[in-house]
């Protein structure tokens, strides 16, 4: 019997080895050694590495950079997810009871989520192009004058804002179609009988019962903004003067354009705590959802 | 009655409005593909090619590896996909359906594990494949991401609904658990499967950031990172030729996802982990 069990326990493991393995060593271990990493001096290419406990944390909450591209990121963040989640709910209220064109509408407003950034990106820098762009063309057409969008500190990082307000907002949509979708019929039908109107039902029918939904959409787009990098990368690499140097290019810069490995490593584990906190709120809201 | 043709004429005119701005960068994409170099280096409004011409297309095929960034992402896609169902699906299984010491803790791990964003674990994993000398290869592409948190959970998810009597019958009859897994529990968890393919294809390959880390040399680059180079290189000189490789990146996902509509976006909602 006890050598059953032992046996069973083996298969068990023997199972989830393959997982585990690759886990551990792409993962956990990882996640350990950028810990390790943070606190060494260590460059790629230069001989001396060694520890030195929290230097690379004291320069980093020194650094004005660290402090810029923190003030951009939350800047960033609040934007895109605001305008991300008002814009997907809109649509959603718009479409989600059109039951000819509906998915049309939810195919049109997804599309961007589908499509791969880093090649739209580059759409969006022709369409924004200073000479030949189609934005300034028609800009001029209309008697204004053109401007060098992603090359002016002023509107840098605004259109960058955009355009991940463009790739994300569909998202945020199909969450909330789903969410008004389970809001039962015959709340709307008593409403109706005594007389309320649109924004009537709105107010006191679909946004308490959605509430649910919109945090837990609110912190997926935090997540998803927070770690952004293909759009930025592409269109302005964190420029003009690093007006749109998010954390997560900061890092990018820091590790693989520098090879500065431990002081970027300190970046990576102030960065995983900032999402940490949000991915600890996620998983409560997640399971208020849906296993209610 | 006429209140709700306002409403109802109002509401459809924005989402025409705002429908028209976010394809606009779709349409621009594909008409600015078949147009010449000097239709396009024009400071007018001309939207529509005059003359339609396929050279771009000539001059992407001919002057960058874009077929070798296709078939690289299809290699990429392809056994990312088959190793993360070869090793997940097993675990997966596990954690569902037998009883073994320290079961809860290890899940809880797993569950840690999915919501740590990828950019935490970038630079010890590029170390870890440089002193293996893997950097510039596929396995540096496809290794790191073959254990998948998100796999288990969603397989997990699915399996704990499969009543005991199957699993029960086939112990019975003698079965190993090889063949458990692969002719009762993988019929049964398809529609499991067919939304982590959705996810898993559609995440890496519109990857940009991780081949941008491990791959140097421009043969071995994947779609998005093989569009940018040329983009990068080719400057605002060919954008004919920019816009024809961009859309030959984006038109696979594109023509997946208008294929299957409703999967699509169920499979990628079912997560917000997408990193």
């Amino acid at each position: 019997m006890l050598k059953n069990k032992v046996k069973d326990n083996f298969v068990s493991y023997l199972l989830i080895f393959p997982a585990s393995f690759f886990l551990i060593l792409f993962i956990f271990s990882p996640i350990m050694y950028s810990i390790i990493l943070s606190l060494q001096r260590y460059r790629l290419g230069f001989k001396n590495r060694e520890f030195i406990g929290f230097k690379n944390y004291a320069t980093l909450f020194n650094s004005p950079d660290f402090w810029d591209s923190l003030k951009i990121t939350a800047v960033y963040t609040i934007f895109v997810v605001v305008i991300s989640i008002l814009l997907g709910l809109l649509l959603s209220i718009l479409i989600f009871q059109r039951k000819k064109t509906g998915m049309i509408w939810q195919i049109t407003f997804f599309l961007p989520v589908a499509a791969t950034m880093a090649a739209m990106a580059i759409v969006w820098r022709f369409i924004l192009d200073d000479n030949f762009g189609f934005l300034n063309n028609l800009l001029r057409f209309l008697g204004f004058a053109g401007m060098d969008w992603l090359r002016d500190t002023n509107t840098a990082l605004g259109v960058v804002i955009m355009i991940n307000i463009w790739a994300n907002a569909g998202y945020a949509m199909v969450f909330f179609i789903a969410g008004l979708l389970n809001i039962p019929d015959e709340l709307y039908q008593a409403a109706a009988l005594d007389g309320s109107n649109r924004f009537q039902n709105f107010r006191y029918i679909s946004w308490p019962l959605l509430s649910p939904s919109t945090l837990f959409i609110t912190v997926i787009m935090t997540v998803r903004a927070l770690t952004s990098f293909d759009t930025i990368k592409v269109m302005t690499n964190g420029g003009p003067t690093k007006s749109t140097q998010i954390l997560s290019l900061l890092l990018y810069q820091e590790a693989f354009q520098f090879f500065n490995i431990g002081y970027a490593s300190s970046i990576a584990v102030v960065y995983f705590i900032l999402v940490l906190f949000l991915a600890i709120a996620q998983m409560k809201f997640d399971s208020r959802v849906y296993y209610q | 009655m006429s209140k709700f043709n306002a409403w109802s004429i109002l509401s459809t005119a924005f989402l025409f409005v705002l429908g028209s701005i976010v394809l606009f960068p779709f349409f621009l994409m594909v008409v600015t593909s078949f147009k010449d170099s000097h239709e396009i280096i024009v400071t007018g409004l001309n939207i529509f090619p005059r003359a339609p011409v396929l050279r771009n297309y000539f001059t992407v095929f001919s002057k960058t590896y874009i077929a070798r960034y296709l078939l690289n992402g299809v290699i990429v896609v392809v056994f990312t996909l088959a190793g993360q169902l070869l090793v997940n699906i097993p675990a997966a299984y596990a954690f569902a359906k037998r009883k073994f010491p320290f079961k809860k803790t290890l899940f809880l791990c797993i569950l840690a594990a999915l919501v740590f964003p990828r950019y935490i674990a970038s630079i010890p994993n590029f170390l870890l494949l440089s002193k293996f000398r893997l950097i510039d290869t596929y396995a540096a592409l496809i290794l790191p991401s073959v254990a998948s948190p998100f796999c288990i959970f969603l397989m997990r998810q699915y399996i704990l609904t499969i009543p005991e009597v199957f699993f029960e019958a086939a112990r019975i009859e003698g079965c190993g658990i090889p063949r458990v897994i692969l002719t009762i529990l993988v019929p049964m968890i398809k529609p499991a499967v067919g939304s982590f393919t959705i996810f898993s294809i559609v995440s890496h390959w519109n990857d940009f950031f991780w081949p941008l880390i491990v791959i140097n040399s421009q043969k071995m680059f994947t779609p998005p990172a093989g569009i940018v180079f040329f983009a990068d290189a080719e400057g605002a000189s060919d954008w004919g030729a920019v816009m024809a490789a961009a859309l030959l990146t984006v038109a696979p996902l594109i023509v997946l996802f208008l294929a299957n509509r409703k999967q699509f976006i169920a499979s990628l909602t079912s997560t917000g982990l997408k990193g």
